[in-house]
C-alpha cells in the first residue's frame, strides 16, 4: 500500500499552485507546438531550458514533461484537419484521421484521439508509478561495470532504432560522447580540448548544443522548404462519437496503450515508433481492417493512444536508471543536471517530491489536456493560421536571449551559432542529431563508471563479461546490432519508419 | 560503383574529427587501464570514431547513389570569401581598440561579417542571415541593450524570407510584439540581468 501513500504525497506536491500553473503552461505550450508544424518538442524544450534554471527542479521538470506529452495531443489536430503531421509521432494519424475528416467525421476523429490519448496516458502514468520503485531497487544492486554496460546498451539500441543508417547513428552517438569529453577531467582536474577558453572548462554548454542543433538548424531547414500549409476547409462538427464508433475504437485504444507502453520504455523508442507500431498492428488485426484507407477509426484510436502512452513510459528509464531513452529525455537529464540533481536510481529515494510529484502531475496534465484540446479546439484551429514566417523570428529571439541568459555570457550565443551550422551540415549529410545528443549526455557518466569499474577490477576488462548483469546487457546489445545487419529486419524497420 | 556522396562526406568528416581528437589527445597522460589518466577515454572514443568513420566512408563507395546538393561556382566562391573575410575581420578588429577589444566582440564581428558575406550566393543566404542575426544580437546586447539588439536581430532574420521584404508593416508589427513579449518573459518574469536600453 506504500504506493498509494507515495502517490498521495505526489498529488500534494503536484497540486501546489505553482506546480499546477506550470503543468498548465507546459500543457498549453505543448499543444501549441504540437499543432504547429515545423516546431517540435525537442526544439521547444531546448529553447526553454534556460528559463527553467530559476525554478525549483520539480516545477521545471513538470513543465518540460507537460510540453512533451502535450505535443502528442496537439500533433493529432493538425494531422486530422490538415493532413499534415504537427509532430513526427502523428504521421500515421494523417492516414486515417484526414480521411475521417473528409468523410465529415472530423469531430469524431478529434474526440477519439483526445479520449484515447487520455486513457492511454492515465494507464501509462500508473505503470510509471508501479514500476519506478521496483526497477529502482534492482538498479541499486548495479556495480559500475553493470552501469557502463547498461549505458552502452541504451546507446546502441537508441542508434539501432533511430531513423536512417544504423552505422551512421552509432557514429553520431560516438561523436556525441566525444563532444562530452570537452572540459575539466573530473579526477585529475586537467583541462581537455578546451583550447585555453575559460568558458569551456565546464564542458560544452548542453543548452547551446541542443538549441543550435534542434532550434536554429531547424529554422534554416524549414525555411528551405516552401511552406505547404493548405487553407483550412474542414468544418469541425459534433465531437460526439456514435455508438458504433465507440465499439470499434475501444479495443484499438486498449491495444494501442499496450503497444505504446512497451515501446516507450525501449531506448530510442518513444512516441513516433509506438504510433507506427500500433498502426501496423491495427491494420493487421483490428475488426475494421478492411476499412483502412477509407477513414477507419481504428487507425486513429490505436496510434494516438500509443504515442501518448509512450510519451509517459519513456520517463521510466530516466527516472529509475538515469538513462535517457530518446532526445527529449536527454534534454530532461540536462535540465536535472543543471539543477544539481544526478539522475539515477537514487533519485526516487533522494527526490521523492520530484519523482512522485512528476507522476501525479502527468495525470493532472492529461486531464488538463483533455479540456484544452476538446472544448477549446477552435482556438488551436485559429493558431494553425499563423504562418511559419512569423514563427521563426520568435524562435530565434527566444534562442538568442535564452542562450545568453544561461551564464550571462555572449560566448554561449556564439556556441549556439556554431552548433546551428553543424546541425545543418548533419541534416544535409543525413546524420541524425538525436543519437548525438544522447551520447553527449551519457558520455561523461560512462567515463566515470568505466574508470571505477576498471579500478575495482585492477585493470581487467573481463569484468564486463564476468558480472552476469553486465554480460547480459552486452549480449543484448550485440544481438540488437547483429539483428539490424540482417536484410529482412532492416527492411522491416525502413518500412515502419516510412509509415 | 554507386557512390553515396553523403556517406562519403560524413565518413570523411568523422575520420577527420577523430584524427584531430587523437592528435590533440597527445598532450594528455594516458595512464594504465587500472588507473586511467585524462587521456585514456578520449583515446578509446576517438579510435572507435575513427573506425566507424572509415566504415561509413568505405561502405559509402557502394551504397549510393545519393548525391550531395549541387554547389554552383558562386556557392563555393561565397563560402571561401565568407571564411577569409570573417577570419581577417576577426584578426584585424582588436586593432581598433575600445569595443572590439572586449571579451568576444572580435570573434563576433568576424563571424557576423563572414556569414553576411556568404549570403551573396543564394545557397548560403538562409544559414548566413539567420546566424548573422544571432551574432548581431550578442555583439550589441551588452552595450546596446536588449531592445535595440532585438530590433536588429529580427530585421536581419526577416531578410532571410523574401515575403517579409514586400510587407514592411507586418515586420513592424512583429517587432513590436516580440519586443513586448521578450520584455514580459525575460525582464518582468525571469528578471535576467541584462540592460534593456542602450548604455552610454
Amino acid at each position: 500500500m506504500d504506493i498509494f501513500a507515495n502517490l498521495a504525497h505526489g498529488f500534494a506536491v503536484a497540486l501546489s499552485f505553482q506546480n499546477l500553473l506550470f503543468a498548465l503552461i507546459g500543457a498549453l505550450i505543448g499543444t501549441a507546438i504540437g499543432v504547429l508544424p515545423g516546431i517540435g518538442p525537442v526544439a521547444t524544450i531546448s529553447l526553454l531550458l534556460p528559463i527553467t534554471f530559476g525554478q525549483p527542479a520539480t516545477t521545471a521538470i513538470i513543465m518540460l514533461a507537460g510540453i512533451y506529452y502535450g505535443a502528442q495531443y496537439g500533433g493529432s489536430t493538425t494531422a486530422i484537419l490538415l493532413n499534415l503531421p504537427g509532430e513526427i509521432s502523428s504521421v500515421v494519424t494523417t492516414l486515417e484521421g484526414y480521411k475521417m475528416a473528409r468523410n465529415g467525421r472530423a469531430g469524431a476523429a478529434l474526440a477519439t484521439s483526445a479520449l484515447g490519448s487520455f486513457f492511454a496516458g492515465s494507464c501509462a502514468t500508473l505503470l510509471v508509478a508501479a514500476s519506478g520503485p521496483v526497477l529502482t531497487s534492482v538498479a541499486l544492486s548495479f556495480g559500475p561495470a553493470d552501469y557502463f554496460s547498461l549505458m552502452l546498451l541504451g546507446l546502441i539500441i537508441s542508434a539501432v532504432l533511430a531513423q536512417g543508417s544504423v552505422l551512421k547513428s552509432v557514429a553520431m552517438v560516438v561523436t556525441g560522447v566525444a563532444l562530452g569529453l570537452v572540459g575539466t577531467d573530473v579526477q585529475t582536474g586537467q583541462q581537455r580540448f578546451t583550447f585555453g577558453i575559460p568558458e569551456l572548462s565546464d564542458g560544452l554548454g548542453f543548452a547551446a548544443v541542443a538549441m543550435g542543433m534542434f532550434g536554429i538548424a531547424e529554422i534554416i531547414l524549414n525555411l528551405e522548404k516552401p511552406e505547404a500549409r493548405s487553407v483550412l476547409k474542414t468544418k469541425v462538427d459534433s465531437l460526439w462519437l456514435t455508438k458504433e464508433e465507440w465499439k470499434r475504437a475501444t479495443p484499438s485504444v486498449l491495444r494501442g496503450t499496450l503497444v505504446g507502453s512497451v515501446l516507450g520504455i525501449l531506448p530510442g523508442g518513444g512516441a513516433s515508433l509506438s504510433a507506427f507500431g500500433s498502426y501496423m498492428m491495427e491494420r493487421k488485426i483490428s475488426k475494421g481492417r478492411h476499412l483502412f484507407g477509407q477513414g477507419a477509426i481504428e487507425g486513429v484510436a490505436g496510434p494516438e493512444a500509443a504515442n501518448n502512452a509512450a510519451a509517459q513510459t519513456s520517463f521510466i528509464p530516466l527516472l529509475t536508471l538515469g538513462i535517457p531513452s530518446n532526445a527529449v529525455m536527454a534534454l530532461m537529464v540536462g535540465a536535472l543536471i543543471i539543477q544539481g540533481i544526478q539522475p539515477g536510481p537514487r533519485m526516487v529515494e533522494a527526490q521523492p517530491d520530484l519523482f512522485w510529484g512528476l507522476i501525479a502531475s502527468m495525470w493532472i496534465g492529461n486531464v488538463m489536456l483533455l479540456i484544452i484540446n476538446l472544448p477549446m479546439i477552435g482556438m488551436w484551429v485559429k493558431l494553425l493560421q499563423v504562418p511559419y514566417k512569423f514563427l521563426y523570428p520568435a524562435i530565434l529571439v527566444f534562442c538568442s536571449i535564452g542562450s545568453y541568459s544561461i551564464n550571462n555570457n555572449v560566448f554561449d550565443v556564439y556556441m549556439t551559432v556554431v552548433f546551428a551550422v553543424f546541425g545543418v551540415m548533419c541534416a544535409k549529410l543525413k546524420m541524425e542529431p538525436a543519437p548525438l545528443l544522447i551520447g553527449f549526455v551519457l558520455g561523461p557518466m560512462m567515463e566515470e563508471h568505466l574508470r571505477r569499474a576498471m579500478l575495482l577490477s585492477r585493470g581487467d576488462p573481463m569484468v564486463f563479461v564476468q558480472r552476469p548483469i553486465s554480460a547480459t546487457m552486452l549480449a543484448i546489445a550485440a544481438v540488437a546490432l547483429i539483428a539490424m545487419l540482417m536484410p529482412n529486419l532492416r527492411k522491416g524497420k525502413e518500412a515502419a519508419m516510412a509509415g | 560503383m554507386k557512390l553515396n556522396a553523403k556517406d562519403i562526406a560524413s565518413g570523411a568528416f568523422l575520420v577527420l574529427l577523430a584524427v584531430i581528437g587523437l592528435w590533440l589527445n597527445q598532450e594528455h597522460a594516458l595512464g594504465s587501464a587500472r588507473r586511467m589518466g585524462p587521456g585514456y577515454m578520449p583515446m578509446l572514443v576517438f579510435w572507435v570514431l575513427f573506425a566507424l568513420g572509415a566504415m561509413v566512408l568505405v561502405l559509402g563507395l557502394f551504397s549510393g547513389p545519393d548525391p550531395l546538393e549541387k554547389w554552383t561556382g558562386r556557392d563555393i566562391l561565397a563560402l571561401v570569401l565568407g571564411v577569409v573575410v570573417g577570419a581577417v575581420v576577426w584578426k584585424v578588429a582588436p586593432g581598433f581598440g575600445g569595443f572590439f577589444e572586449n571579451t568576444y566582440n572580435a570573434v563576433g564581428i568576424g563571424m557576423m561579417v563572414g556569414f553576411l558575406v556568404a549570403c551573396i550566393s543564394r545557397g548560403w543566404a538562409l544559414i548566413g542571415f539567420i546566424c548573422a542575426a544571432m551574432c548581431f544580437f550578442s555583439l550589441l546586447l551588452e552595450q546596446g541593450g536588449l531592445m535595440l539588439s532585438l530590433v536588429g536581430t529580427i530585421l536581419i532574420a526577416c531578410t532571410a524570407e523574401r515575403e517579409h521584404l514586400q510587407r514592411p508593416l507586418g515586420v513592424l508589427g512583429m517587432i513590436i510584439f516580440l519586443l513586448a513579449l521578450s520584455w514580459w518573459v525575460f525582464i518582468k518574469q525571469l528578471d535576467i540581468r541584462v540592460a534593456v536600453w542602450p548604455q552610454f
